[in-house]
């Protein structure tokens, strides 16, 4: 019972953190639009979206991975690094003073450069694999755009025209820090974990460009701001994902169906999150570093070089649940009551709580993503290379096409979404029974992997019996 | 002197230094990265032309990809410094001269360009470089050549497989 109350106090944590962070950022834009000069807001989201947010979650995940990992594994996980203040009573906090230790023996490590290394590209290397990621998140809109003492934020840094191109191609540019990494170390592991991880990069590429397609013909535009879109108010109708498939009003209040992403573009979410998660290099598709057979690109890195390495993985995790919800869950819109809380008299006077709520909406939706991504990381086992190859170019890339043409087709014949929002649903149940019949054989005892279903029958995961080292400490 | 102008210089003569670092770097796999800052400067002149589209695209296409593939066989194969240098052989000397060349038909062709760039009116300048006008003069003005281009792309893949593998 006290476990359940504790669980329950930090998640009230969580929530009141976020709704504190996001009701910030709107005061100070607001203050800043208001008294400093236009457009100053976006700098103020670049500290709070880039550096505050984006930061700390991924700072935090480096404990929450291990935390989760050894829920996952029937551990109790990282509780022996404890802070002997007095009002403490020696607890172990959850775990959290070993992100101080981490960060301290990262900060004070011997900065070992070996001795046939390239010296420039090798201390170029974190520093390439780093910055693309840490930039990405620059045009991800985390939160509506409200009035905050009669000046109109938002919470996104950047809205360039071409919108995810920019993503596309920043995200691209985050190959070269790992390919230089291992090729500059002068070490035979760490140049095959480079190659592996360009050439694995360069072909999930395609996959991930092609899986988007069906979503910008959806909402005819390429921009974020655009897809994730608002809910209908007195003054317009509803665009992008804030608006209903089918709606009802019930004792004034709106409910339905919202046209998010993953139910009008099941076959294109999929294909992004699986293409996007073999981007981040995670765990099951870390051959490039495969920690129990080669260690990886970043062998001979040590200190904060490794360490850039490491955040910049992480920090991939949380931009990846950021795309993701504001391209298939909705970003900060509400799935239901979403108009009543918009047309709310208060909510209009005071833009800035609409604003917190809705992007602590964005934000909790983050955590549930990367909550997901953390699951998937330590329930699969690490797949074959020509495994990875074959479901990249062999299952995602016609997948992707067959989606973009049936996409066309469906708005072309219905632009209210309506029919593709019928088919939607149907390619859900389709998956659900799929993944629930392979759920039924691995009961049997067929063989105990409980793959995924697009890609179940690629090969038997049994065939590689190594058991996922579980030391994540040592990562 | 404004912003952009100072801008520019940066950019030309950033680009023009990292492009001859290509052409004199000896480890090809510095070649390969002094080229993908050409791009990235490049890039920069681009949207300074108003072209942003085509700045994304190149760094998309040519940094984020082919350049990746560029390291990728230059990884693969571990190529090393290049051992005879500055050595006079028959390809050399065609390619400086085909070099020289191209460098004589670019330098009058740019005599011949106006000195005031041409005047595209308001309207055209709000929406001159993105997206959505360049997808509509993609799909509708040039739709033939465009895809006559994919489809040259698509016979390079297929005869790219063809040849790797002849056994399918």
């Amino acid at each position: 019972m006290s476990r359940i109350l504790t669980m329950l106090v930090a998640m009230a944590t969580i929530v009141v953190a976020l709704a504190g962070g996001v009701a910030t950022a709107y005061l100070v834009g607001g203050f800043v639009e208001a008294h400093g000069f236009t457009g100053a807001s976006r700098l103020t989201n670049i500290v709070f979206l880039m550096l505050v947010f984006v930061m700390i979650i991924a700072t935090l995940l480096t404990l929450a991975e291990r935390k989760w990992s050894a829920f996952m594994q029937d551990r109790v996980g990282p509780n022996r690094a404890r802070l002997g203040i007095p009002g403490l009573k020696n607890r172990s906090l959850g775990g959290i003073p070993h992100i101080i230790t981490d960060v301290l023996k990262m900060l004070t490590k011997e900065d070992f450069i070996p001795g046939m290394a390239n010296r420039f590209l090798f201390n170029l290397g974190p520093l390439l694999a780093f910055a693309p990621v840490f930039a990405l998140f620059a045009v991800v809109p985390a939160g509506p755009t409200v009035t905050v003492l009669g000046q109109k934020v938002d919470m996104v840094v950047a809205t360039p025209d071409f919108g995810i191109l920019y993503l596309f191609a920043i995200a691209s540019l985050a190959v070269y820090g790992t390919a230089l990494a291992g090729w500059s170390s002068n070490n035979k592991f760490a140049l095959l974990g480079g190659v592996r991880a360009s050439a694995q990069m360069i072909s999930y590429e395609v996959a991930l460009g092609l899986s988007l397609v069906g979503l910008f013909l959806t909402f005819s535009s390429v921009q974020l701001p655009a897809l994730v879109g608002d809910v209908a108010n007195a003054l317009s109708p509803a665009t992008g994902q804030g608006q209903y498939l089918w709606s009802t009003q019930v004792f004034g209040l709106d409910i339905g169906i919202p046209a998010w992403g993953f139910i009008i573009q099941p076959l294109g979410f999929i294909g992004f999150f699986v293409a996007s998660f073999a981007e981040t290099k995670r765990a099951p598709f870390d051959v490039p570093e495969g920690e129990s057979e080669i260690i990886g690109y970043f062998v001979e890195y040590s200190g904060m070089k490794f360490g850039m390495f490491m955040i910049s993985e992480f920090v991939e995790v949380v931009v990846l649940a950021g795309v993701t919800t504001a391209l298939f869950f909705g970003g900060h819109n509400l799935p239901i009551f979403g108009e009543a809380l918009a047309n709310n008299a208060f909510m209009q006077e005071h833009g800035w709580v609409y604003g917190t709520i809705l992007g602590t909406v964005f934000w909790l939706k983050v955590l549930f993503l990367i909550w997901v991504q953390l699951v998937i990381r330590w329930t699969f086992p690490r797949f074959r290379y020509d495994q990875i190859q074959s479901l990249g170019w062999k299952i995602l890339l016609p997948v992707g096409l067959v989606n973009v043409f049936v996409t066309a087709a469906l708005v072309l014949w219905d632009p209210s979404l309506r029919a593709l929002g019928v088919v939607g649903i149907l390619e859900i149940a389709v998956f659900v029974a799929l993944t629930l019949s392979k759920k039924e054989n691995s009961e049997a005892g067929a063989h105990g992997d409980a793959h995924g279903h697009d890609h179940g029958h690629a090969a038997p995961a049994g065939a590689h019996a190594d058991p996922h080292p579980s030391a994540a400490g040592a990562h | 002197m404004n912003v952009e102008l100072v801008l520019f210089g940066a950019f030309a003569l950033l680009t023009l230094l990292s492009a001859g670092l290509v052409i004199l770097a000896r480890s090809p796999i510095n070649s390969a990265m002094a080229l993908v800052s050409t791009f990235f400067f490049l890039a920069g002149i681009y949207v300074l032309l108003w072209a942003h589209t085509v700045a994304v695209v190149q760094v998309l296409v040519y940094a984020g990809a082919i350049m990746v593939l560029f390291l990728f066989v230059i990884m693969l194969l571990n190529l090393g410094e290049s051992a005879h240098r500055g050595k006079p052989t028959l390809s050399r000397i065609l390619g400086g001269a085909s070099a020289v060349g191209l460098l004589g038909v670019l330098g009058i062709t740019l005599s011949r360009v106006p000195a005031q760039p041409a005047n595209l009116g308001p309207q055209a300048q709000a929406t001159f470089g993105t997206m959505a006008s360049i997808g509509q003069s993609i799909f509708t003005q040039w739709l033939l050549p465009f895809e006559a281009v994919s489809l040259l792309l698509l016979v390079a893949m297929v005869g790219a497989v063809v040849v790797a593998k002849s056994r399918i």
